[in-house]
């Protein structure tokens, strides 16, 4: 009896071994992205046989999860998703594969992903790293309702001489956040918590007014004519034309404010276009839209760009069996299948399909904020640099410095922080 | 007597021995981390670089100290500990007090009591958080009801210390009820007989009797409250992150960002070390003039 029984066992564990002879281990973050991916998977395993194990966790865990298997010999990651603030730090310390021979030998095409998307999460100094997963750039989410309303256009019309209509330019609507600043509305909210919130925002406001944040060298070009506008008119907006506290809002705050129709307007996350139309966060479901921040002039935009990449680390135990899968899972049907599921595209191809702009018509709005968006400073010190950006900020909101006192110090921080990364001479 | 010092010693060594693994114990959890902060605030130790190549003595510690921004947090560090231990020990003693001449339903009130000091410090600040937002929080729509204009708590520089002050004091004043409370009610009786004999009133009891015999017990529970209160840390990540401006950029939060988002180990190391040196200084004070006391 217990013979056959030991039998039994050993030919049940026999005939089990091969099916789950490889597994690719994923360290992702909990966001909508990263369950479209765990429904897609079991596709995977059935094509190729290998096992996927997502381990997800909250973002502040995720950085002091990774580094300690990034610095081993061998760590227990198989591959990577990279968010654009540690790109500089991870290629630095040299805890990336290149990839760019499994690109050739596979005829992987990089072509179709949108350039700006390559340039943050996919290219570091010419060298292919990661392959670009979801996109989080900023857009201008804004009350069509309220654009729509005749009686608004006519009070519009009288009071400024100009239709109302979707802004054009970044001029245009500072003048819509004036206007809609009444009847206990607000034009504007904003995020104005330290670091991140502050930082990524005021960006859309720098890029808006023409701005950016360092030349071709590196030298930092903060404090100029358009970065002292941008943090003259992020303060005036959160005093004169926001809500009481905005400059302590974190975006879940900021976004409730939003959703309970009590703003004209709300710079923040493409993700946060699907949860306006949900109905149990919101109370102006159908009502809001999302599009490119304006920029200085018709043809340029505003937006902040951000994305997550997919990576194979050095440390990892099994590196073609993870190639196998970032092949998969960046392939067009699967980016189609994960765009259909509501994620966000980096593949021209997908943001052009016509199932996905027939079930997602905001998919060209998000497509064109892309195009148009303007990359934050991607080196080892990203992190720092948000940092003193939100403090500085900070200080310029709550009047303890001039728009150019805070500038000149973040300058001056910053200049010190490429230089010690060699970006600067 | 030679046997006797012989027992002596055997008892000694079985001391030591008794002893030896909760030493060991303390040895690496406490010592160990301590003495490798130090080691790491003399050498050039960065998360980008994680080595121990570049000895540079104490320029982590004199770039500590030029640094305005961590002189600043010390400050600001300074004037919120003296300022919710003594808040929350007034308060305290008050309640401790009035506690102690009670007779029934006292584990009711202990429980009560009790609630927000089992509270994680993130959850009371998230709490908190969401009670104190400005148009859609419970405490502006409150004092909305009784005509008071909404208050910018957070969102101010000069009202956002206040607020993390008075979290603070709603989350860890019972700390300091609960070990007054045992003090008081570990006095002797007879001391309070003797004097209401002799005529003296409560107010003079309490001068007399009360106070001389609680101050070792206060100064004990002022040193742990206030080693505590340097240490806080939590609240501001979650309620202000340092905001706004730099008005709420506790010496604990500083330190941890310089570790953590400046990648600076050593410097950060240094800021520990030199905050760790004025916890000690003001400990020992208190702690020898409780000496003089007893």
């Amino acid at each position: 009896m217990l013979r056959r029984l030991l039998l039994g066992v050993a030919i049940a564990a026999g005939l089990s071994a091969p099916a789950s002879a490889e597994t690719v281990t994923i360290l992702m973050e909990g966001v909508p992205d990263t369950e479209y991916i765990k429904t897609l998977v079991p596709e995977f395993t059935k094509q190729t046989g290998i096992d996927v194990n997502l381990e997800v966790v909250n973002y502040a865990e995720m950085h002091t999860k990774l580094v300690p298997q990034l610095v081993a010999g061998k760590g227990s990651y198989s591959a990577l998703v990279v968010d654009f603030y540690w790109v500089g730090e991870f290629t630095k310390a040299g805890w990336l594969l290149p990839l760019d021979e499994r690109i050739a030998a596979d005829k992987f095409d990089t072509s179709v992903y949108i350039p700006k998307m390559m340039d943050l999460v996919g290219k570091v100094d010419g060298v292919t790293y990661m392959l670009p997963f979801y996109n989080y750039a900023m857009g201008l989410l804004y009350r069509k309702d309220l654009l729509a309303d005749p009686k608004n256009q006519a009070d519009f019309k009288a009071k400024y001489g100009k239709d109302l209509g979707v802004p054009k330019t970044w001029d245009e609507y500072l003048k819509q956040v004036e206007f809609f600043t009444k009847d206990g509305m607000h034009g504007v909210v904003n995020q104005g918590l330290r670091p991140d919130p502050i930082a990524m925002e005021w960006s859309n406001y720098l890029f808006a007014n023409g701005g950016e944040y360092h030349d071709a060298n590196w030298k930092a070009t903060l404090n100029t004519e358009a970065g002292v506008k941008a943090v003259e008119q992020y303060a005036t907006n959160i005093e004169k034309y926001g809500p009481l506290g905005a400059a302590s809002f974190s975006f879940d705050e900021a976004f409730n404010v939003m959703a309970q129709g009590k703003s004209y307007s709300y710079i923040t996350y493409n993700f946060f276009r699907a949860g306006i139309d949900d109905p149990s966060k919101s109370s102006v479901v159908g009502n809001v839209e999302i599009m490119a921040v304006p920029g200085p002039t018709p043809e340029q935009g505003g937006s902040l760009n951000g994305a997550w990449g997919w990576a194979i680390p050095k440390s990892s135990p099994n590196p073609d069996a993870a190639w196998t899968f970032l092949k998969w899972v960046e392939s067009h049907d699967i980016a189609k299948k994960r765009a259909l599921q509501g994620g966000s595209p980096t593949r021209t191809d997908v943001f052009d399909d016509p199932e996905v702009n027939a079930k997602y018509p905001y998919a060209q709005a998000m497509k064109q904020m892309l195009l148009t968006s303007h990359n934050f400073p991607v080196f080892t010190y990203t992190p720092q640099l948000v940092e003193v950006l939100g403090r500085e900020l900070s200080l310029a909101v709550a009047k303890e410095k001039s728009p150019a006192e805070a500038l000149a110090a973040v300058e001056a921080e910053m200049t010190e922080l490429a230089k010690k990364d060699g970006k600067l001479q | 007597m030679n046997q006797h010092l012989n027992i002596e010693a055997a008892d000694r060594r079985f001391g030591w021995f008794m002893s030896a693994p909760a030493l060991a114990m303390l040895l690496a959890v406490i010592l160990f981390p301590v003495f490798w902060a130090l080691f790491t605030s003399i050498h050039d130790y960065t998360l980008i670089a994680p080595n121990f190549d570049t000895f540079t003595g104490f320029a982590n510690y004199v770039s500590a100290l030029q640094d305005a921004e961590f002189r600043h947090s010390l400050r600001i560090t300074a004037f919120f500990v003296f300022v919710v231990v003594l808040i929350e020990f007034v308060i305290g003693f008050g309640v401790a007090l009035m506690l102690n001449s009670v007779e029934r339903f006292k584990p009711i009130y202990y429980g009560i009591l009790l609630c927000p000091l089992l509270m994680n410090p993130v959850i009371v600040g998230l709490i908190w958080r969401m009670f104190l937002h400005p148009s859609l929080g419970i405490v502006n729509y409150l004092l909305s009801v009784a005509s008071i204009a909404p208050v910018n708590w957070l969102g101010s520089t000069k009202v956002a210390m206040w607020t993390i002050v008075m979290v603070d004091i709603w989350h860890q004043v019972s700390f300091m009820i609960v070990l007054l409370l045992a003090g008081l009610s570990a006095l002797p009786k007879e001391p309070y007989e003797a004097a209401r004999v002799d005529g003296a009133g409560t107010f003079k009891a309490f001068r007399h009797i009360t106070l001389p015999l609680m101050w070792p017990v206060i100064i004990v529970t002022l040193l742990i409250r206030l080693i505590f209160a340097v240490k806080t840390y939590d609240l501001v990540y979650i309620m202000t992150r340092g905001g706004p401006g730099t008005a709420t950029d506790l010496a604990s939060y500083f330190i941890y960002r310089k570790a953590f988002v400046s990648l600076n180990v050593g410097e950060a190391s240094a800021m520990a070390a030199i905050l760790l040196m004025l916890i000690l200084l003001l400990t020992s004070y208190l702690y020898r003039y409780m000496r003089t006391l007893t």
